[in-house]
């Protein structure tokens, strides 16, 4: 490995650190889509900040710009207020309106400047290297290296130290401010640091890629995890590995790096979709499916216990008795049988005396109305245990 | 009850005035919801405000612990600005004021209660800790004290919140409507609680739907609908005409002493 590819991988990592952090917390507050009005926004900022420092790596661009996402969010939330759209309306207002301000402002006056929406939204990672940082001549490494890695030690400290206020303003914002611990101020204050976040890391990786970055790896891990803590771990955890994945996709394909690292996250986030062992698709659809057994399983038993006759238990005669396909008959009369709930003679049903006792419990719950005593029920009769 | 810290030098009803609040009108987007509300509750009772939906209940609450701004009109709890006072107060919010999906546990949410005393920055610690094991286990919650907030049954989760309020150790508490969707021994249990705060000289103010147990539970109590209608010991004025003048539609309800 080059040192070029070295410090590239390493810029992607530190990049999606620093948005995993702030990510989590927008993704926890429901707020995903303004880190997108945000990266879209700030454009009006930078090309002022541009036309004045004309260094795209400059600290006052970095403050200009982030000024705007905070601009973008206060008035995001102006408009919210007057009560006539709801957020995301506003957001869809705000944002359209303040980047074309920016285009504007670039096909006005950046002719003959190297600045254009492109390079603004898309970025590219693999020139990151070539625009390096001397300090007394001596070559410190890229300068985008000592910009992202500024912001991510700042949001470091600030997440350390803001801990406890970040966590219940976005729990119980109510609670916070009557505790005196401003939710306000938490808010803008996260609303700046994924302003600072998306403008410094733009230039490296592009717009595009710092949402990305912010909202996949903490919404994936907000499916795993029941510990916001553990979530912050596994939200920075999966920005790191896709970084460094979409690295090497690129690397193998020879695709752009923000492309491909973009189409890992978007993959690592599909296949915590799906698999995720409590929240994931299809966990809950399994769920559900074993949810609708339970009750047909119910359903069957206590048609077996108000019917004496034999005709109404004939195993031939179930389907058209309860009306049921002939597959979900099976499966109960499996499930009611495997758990000794019923007895087949001559092809004839009836329940056991587990089976008996267990819907007679069944009715009595049902009649009082406490659902949550049949949960328990399930439990002692050791339903789909075997 | 947590006896051991309780200042009191003052049994119930001192004569001196917990909460006061002067004509405060609260809006949202310039619609008034609360107007010129005046509002005396003195120390040591036990008080239920009482209003249909929507009459400002909550909007009250949270306009005296300065989680929402009035256009006019100003609060004092004992005498001075809430800014000033908030050590005194705990507050329990209506449970759907909150994501339960949040990824915490039982035991962290009622550790926020200790936040405002601990201020910015300081982390909770060992005593904070001890602390909230010792409210979750008031409120009969301990065995539940690592589990998923969102795994836990509404009955529970108001029980979580209120032993967030009492780790909170304050002088008046308010609550917004604690006995939403919980059975009937937790509603005791929630009651048992709240007298044993009154009995150890606390304050203690509720929003309350239901009014058949107004006069078991409360000592006092106060009629809202965008207007307070009335306030006062529940024995003097908690009666058919206040109750029709807040809900609109005639009262003849057999509510018995
Ligand atoms: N955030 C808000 N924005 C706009 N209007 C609001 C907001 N919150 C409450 N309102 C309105 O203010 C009025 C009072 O609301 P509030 O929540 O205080 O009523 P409440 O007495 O607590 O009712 P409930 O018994 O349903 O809890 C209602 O008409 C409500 O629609
Ligand atoms: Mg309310």
């Amino acid at each position: 490995m080059s040192s070029a590819q070295l410090e590239i991988q390493l810029i992607a990592c530190i990049v999606a650190v620093a948005c995993a952090i702030p990510g989590t917390f927008l993704v926890l507050r429901k707020m995903a889509m303004i880190s997108d009005a945000i990266s879209h926004s700030i454009l009006p900022g930078i090309v002022v900040g541009f036309f004045i420092t004309q260094d795209l790596n400059s600290p006052l661009l970095i403050l200009l710009a982030a000024l705007t996402g905070i601009i973008t969010v206060v008035l995001v939330e102006y408009i919210q207020k007057t009560g006539l759209v709801k957020e995301d309306t506003a957001i869809g207002l705000v944002f359209p309106a303040l980047f074309s301000i920016g285009v504007i402002l670039i096909a006005k006056n950046a002719n003959d400047v190297h600045l254009d929406v492109d390079a603004v939204l898309l970025g590219e990672l693999a020139f990151a290297p070539f625009d390096r940082l001397f300090i007394n001549g001596t070559d410190v490494g890229p300068k985008s290296l000592w910009v992202v890695g500024t912001i991510l030690l700042i949001t470091i400290t600030l997440l350390i130290l803001f801990f406890k206020e970040l966590k219940i303003s976005t729990f119980d914002k109510g609670l916070a401010a009557s505790l005196g611990l401003s939710p306000a101020i938490i808010h803008y204050g996260l609303m700046s640091v994924a302003s600072v976040t998306t403008v410094g890391a733009f230039d490296a990786v592009g717009a595009i890629l710092v949402v990305a970055l912010m909202i996949a790896p903490a919404a994936a891990a907000y499916l795993l995890t029941t510990d916001l803590k553990k979530m912050l771990a596994l939200a920075i955890s999966f920005g790191i590995f896709s970084a460094i994945l979409g690295y090497w996709v690129a690397h193998w394909l020879d695709a752009s790096i923000a492309g491909s690292i973009t189409t890992v996250l978007g993959f690592v986030f599909l296949m915590v979709y799906l698999f995720a062992p409590l929240k994931g698709i299809i966990a809950v659809m399994y769920r559900e499916k074993q949810q609708r057994t339970e009750v047909s399983l119910l359903t069957f038993l206590l048609h077996l216990k108000n019917h004496d006759e034999v005709e109404e238990r004939h195993v031939n005669h179930l389907n058209e008795h309860i009306n049921w396909q002939k597959v979900r008959a099976k499966t109960v009369l499996d499930l009611a049988l495997k758990n000794n709930m019923i007895l087949i003679e001559n092809n004839v049903v009836s329940l056991t005396k587990k089976g008996n006792d267990f819907t007679s419990k069944a009715i009595d719950y049902i009649i009082t109305n406490e659902d949550a005593q049949i949960e328990d029920m399930k439990d002692d009769f050791f339903l789909f245990r075997g | 009850m947590n006896n051991h810290s309780v200042d009191k030098e003052t049994p119930a009803s001192t004569g001196k005035i917990a909460v006061k609040v002067d004509d405060l009108t609260v809006a949202y987007n310039y619609k008034p919801v609360l107007w010129d509300i005046d509002l005396e509750i003195p120390e040591g009772v036990l008080m239920a405000i009482v209003g249909p939906n929507g009459a400002g209940k909550s909007t009250l609450i949270k306009s005296i612990l300065g989680i929402l701004k009035p256009i006019a009109g100003s609060v004092s709890i004992y005498g001075k600005p809430y800014e000033k006072q908030r050590q005194l107060v705990a507050y329990v919010p209506q449970k759907g004021s909150v994501d339960w999906d949040f990824p915490t546990t039982a035991l962290d949410v009622v550790m926020m209660g200790t936040y405002g005393s601990l201020g910015w920055i300081k982390r909770p610690g060992q005593k904070e800790k001890k602390a909230s094991l010792e409210a979750l286990e008031k409120v009969g919650m301990l065995s539940f004290k690592s589990r998923q907030i969102s795994q836990l049954s509404g009955g529970q989760q108001q029980r979580i919140f209120l032993a967030r309020a009492l780790v909170q150790n304050a002088s008046i508490y308010f609550m917004d409507e604690p006995f939403q969707g919980v059975d009937a021994s937790t509603e005791i249990a929630i009651i048992n609680i709240l007298k044993a705060l009154r009995k150890a000289g606390k304050t203690v103010i509720v929003v309350h739907h239901d009014l058949q147990t107004v006069p078991e539970y409360f000592d006092w109590v106060t009629f809202l609908n965008v207007k307070k209608i009335a306030t006062g010991p529940v024995k003097d004025i908690f009666n058919d005409d206040n109750l029709t003048k807040t809900y609109g539609i005639n009262y003849k309800v057999s509510i018995q002493e």
